[in-house]
Parts: C-alpha cells; sequence; structure tokens
C-alpha cells in the first residue's frame, strides 16, 4: 500500500495548493503550488519517504500518456488557424534558436567567472 | 448501421477513450524503439498521430474523446505535484552553483518566452496565438496550468512544446561547438531550460552530467515561468 499512501499525499498536496490559490488569488496553478509545497516539505525531511517515491517515480514515468489527450488537440485546430502557421512556426524555431544560443552564452561567461575565482 | 451501433456501444463508457490513449502510446514508444529513437520525431507525436488518424478513422469527435480521456488527465494535477521529488533531489546541484544559476535563469527563461511571443507579434500573430505559445519552454504539466491562467489555447501550446523541444535538441549541440563550450553542465542546463522534457531526454543522451543539469534547468525554468508569466502577463495587458 506504500504508493497508495504516497498518491493520497500528492492529491494532498494538489488539494492544498487549491485552497492557498483560493484564498490568496495567485495566478499559479495548484500543480505547482503543491510542487513547491512537496519540495519544501522534503528538504526539512531530508530524504524521499519510500511511500512518495512510490507513486511519484511511476506518476512521472506516464508524464508522456498524461498529455496525449491535449497534444492530439493540435491536429483538430490545424483549420482553426488556417494561414497563421508560418509566423507561429517561425516564432517557434527562430525564438528557439535565439535563447539556446543566448543560454549557452550567459552561462559560459558566468561559470567561467566563478571558475577564475 | 452495424458499424455505428457498435461505436456507441463502445462509446458509453469512458474506457474506451482510456483504452485508445494507451493503446496508442505504447504504439508509439514501439514504433519510436524500432526507428531507433529519431530526436526529430519523440515519441509522443508519433503516438499522437495515431490515436488522431483512429479518431478520424471512426469518426468519434475530439471533444467527446477528450472529454471521456479526463479520467485519465485527471492524473496531471498529483502528477506535477510529484515533480517537487525530483526538484528536491537537485538541491546539491542548485548549492553548488548557485551564483551563476540564480543570474542565468531569470534573464534566459525570460528570454525564452520573450523572443518567441516577440518574433509572432511582430509577424501580426492573435493574443490567442501569443497566449498559446508564451509557455513554450515550460515543462507540459506547468505550462497546461500557465497557459490556462492566461488564456491561451491549450492544444496550440502542446504543439508548441513539440516543436520547441525537437527544435532545442537539435540547435544545441549545434550551437555549444560554435561557442567552443565542452562542459556537460552547460549543454545540458540549456537543454533543460529550453527544451523541457524533448531536451532532458537528449541531454541524458550525452552523459549523466548533462542529464542531472538538465533536470535542473527543466525544474527552475517551470517554476520561474509558472509564479511570473502570468503575473507579467496581466500587468502588461497582452492579451487584453
Amino acid at each position: 500500500m506504500p504508493a497508495l499512501v504516497g498518491f493520497l499525499w500528492l492529491i494532498s498536496y494538489w488539494l492544498i495548493g487549491e485552497v492557498v490559490i483560493h484564498f490568496t488569488g495567485l495566478p499559479i496553478s495548484s500543480g505547482v503550488v503543491g510542487m513547491l509545497l512537496l519540495s519544501i516539505t522534503l528538504a526539512f525531511h531530508g530524504r524521499v519517504p519510500g511511500s512518495i517515491a512510490a507513486a511519484a517515480q511511476p506518476l512521472i514515468a506516464l508524464l508522456a500518456m498524461l498529455i496525449m489527450p491535449g497534444v492530439v488537440g493540435v491536429f483538430f485546430i490545424v483549420d482553426e488557424l488556417a494561414g497563421q502557421w508560418p509566423a507561429i512556426l517561425c516564432a517557434l524555431v527562430l525564438g528557439t534558436l535565439l535563447s539556446v544560443a543566448t543560454t549557452l552564452w550567459l552561462l559560459k561567461r558566468l561559470m567561467g567567472k566563478q571558475h577564475a575565482r | 448501421m452495424p458499424a455505428n451501433s457498435l461505436l456507441n456501444t463502445l462509446n458509453a463508457t469512458p474506457l474506451f477513450a482510456v483504452g485508445l490513449t494507451l493503446t496508442a502510446f505504447l504504439l508509439g514508444n514501439l514504433v519510436f524503439k524500432r526507428l531507433k529513437k529519431p530526436t526529430w520525431l519523440p515519441a509522443i507525436l508519433i503516438a499522437a498521430l495515431l490515436l488522431a488518424a483512429t479518431l478520424a478513422v471512426i469518426g468519434l469527435p475530439y471533444e467527446r474523446y477528450r472529454d471521456d480521456a479526463r479520467w485519465l488527465t485527471i492524473l496531471l494535477g498529483p502528477a506535477t505535484v510529484a515533480l517537487g521529488m525530483p526538484l528536491y533531489q537537485q538541491l546539491p546541484h542548485i548549492r553548488a552553483l548557485w551564483r551563476p544559476l540564480t543570474v542565468c535563469l531569470p534573464i534566459a527563461a525570460s528570454l525564452a518566452a520573450c523572443y518567441a511571443v516577440m518574433i509572432a507579434w511582430l509577424l501580426g500573430s492573435s493574443p490567442l496565438i501569443l497566449a498559446s505559445i508564451a509557455a513554450k519552454s515550460v515543462t507540459a504539466p506547468i505550462a497546461i496550468g500557465i497557459t490556462e491562467q492566461i488564456g491561451g489555447s491549450v492544444a496550440l501550446l502542446l504543439g508548441a512544446l513539440l516543436v520547441t523541444g525537437v527544435a532545442t535538441a537539435a540547435f544545441t549541440g549545434i550551437a555549444a561547438r560554435l561557442l567552443q563550450i565542452e562542459d556537460d553542465r552547460i549543454i545540458g542546463f540549456a537543454l533543460g531550460l529550453n527544451g523541457h522534457a524533448i531536451g532532458t531526454v537528449r541531454a541524458f543522451e550525452i552523459s549523466p552530467a548533462a542529464g542531472a543539469f538538465a533536470s535542473l534547468g527543466m525544474s527552475l525554468t517551470g517554476i520561474f515561468t509558472a509564479l511570473l508569466l502570468p503575473l507579467a502577463w496581466h500587468l502588461i495587458g497582452v492579451g487584453s
């Protein structure tokens, strides 16, 4: 039953996230709040309890499957966005090229400085 | 028609949509392995193509499928929370390199969103498209939450994630060579920060150190973007 106990923890953290958002009105998703609370709890605890690992590992491994129903949706909006695709693809590919180059260059400069110190 | 009534019978339960999703996912992984794991064609894209083709052939409307598949997608909530575990396991890396990372992360993660949004805006894209591609470098479960917050289309976002992930995996090696970078930690961090899960998978192929830094880059970008993008969006009023 450890996986079930861990799963209950994950659901509880998600629900806590919902409550936090309800009272603070923060524009964040409850999953992110739950994720941060979980990692803070683990940092205080100093290790990952077996139950959490037993529930978290299979769920993370299945993430690709869980987003699949959404991914399929992109094939059904192809017509809806007709004529917009060249701009979208250009923004994505060119934007990614620029941001990859920026990240590499920036981190090289920053880590170089640290090593020199 | 008998074929039609058969479909209606199967359709009466959400288990049909769940079964279709599992079948496509497993088949997609199988084909991906048979093709020797091409970087340009992730397993999830193969699976999604199979599933979309199946829905079209059997005549099941997408909205109907998506509603039934909610039995699966509801798990995205606890799965996002589960990402807190690998995040905790990355803490030693964060402590060791906190100085360069605290400077690099906000700049690089903001630019990952800004470049694409700016280019799309210059090319005259609608506010809906801008909101849908803004979270393009964020790992899917977190990106879906962000996109819902800022009013984008989740379907378009997921397409944007695929394109971004594949482009990152393809460009990073070439860009690193041009910039004469050989440190696997830098290459890994860039892969995870820009290319989320797809970039992270690529990084693990390079070396375990690259993989660890890719996971770190992916987690930190996810958190940073989730905390600040919706706020920035409302302040700038891009969507309105």
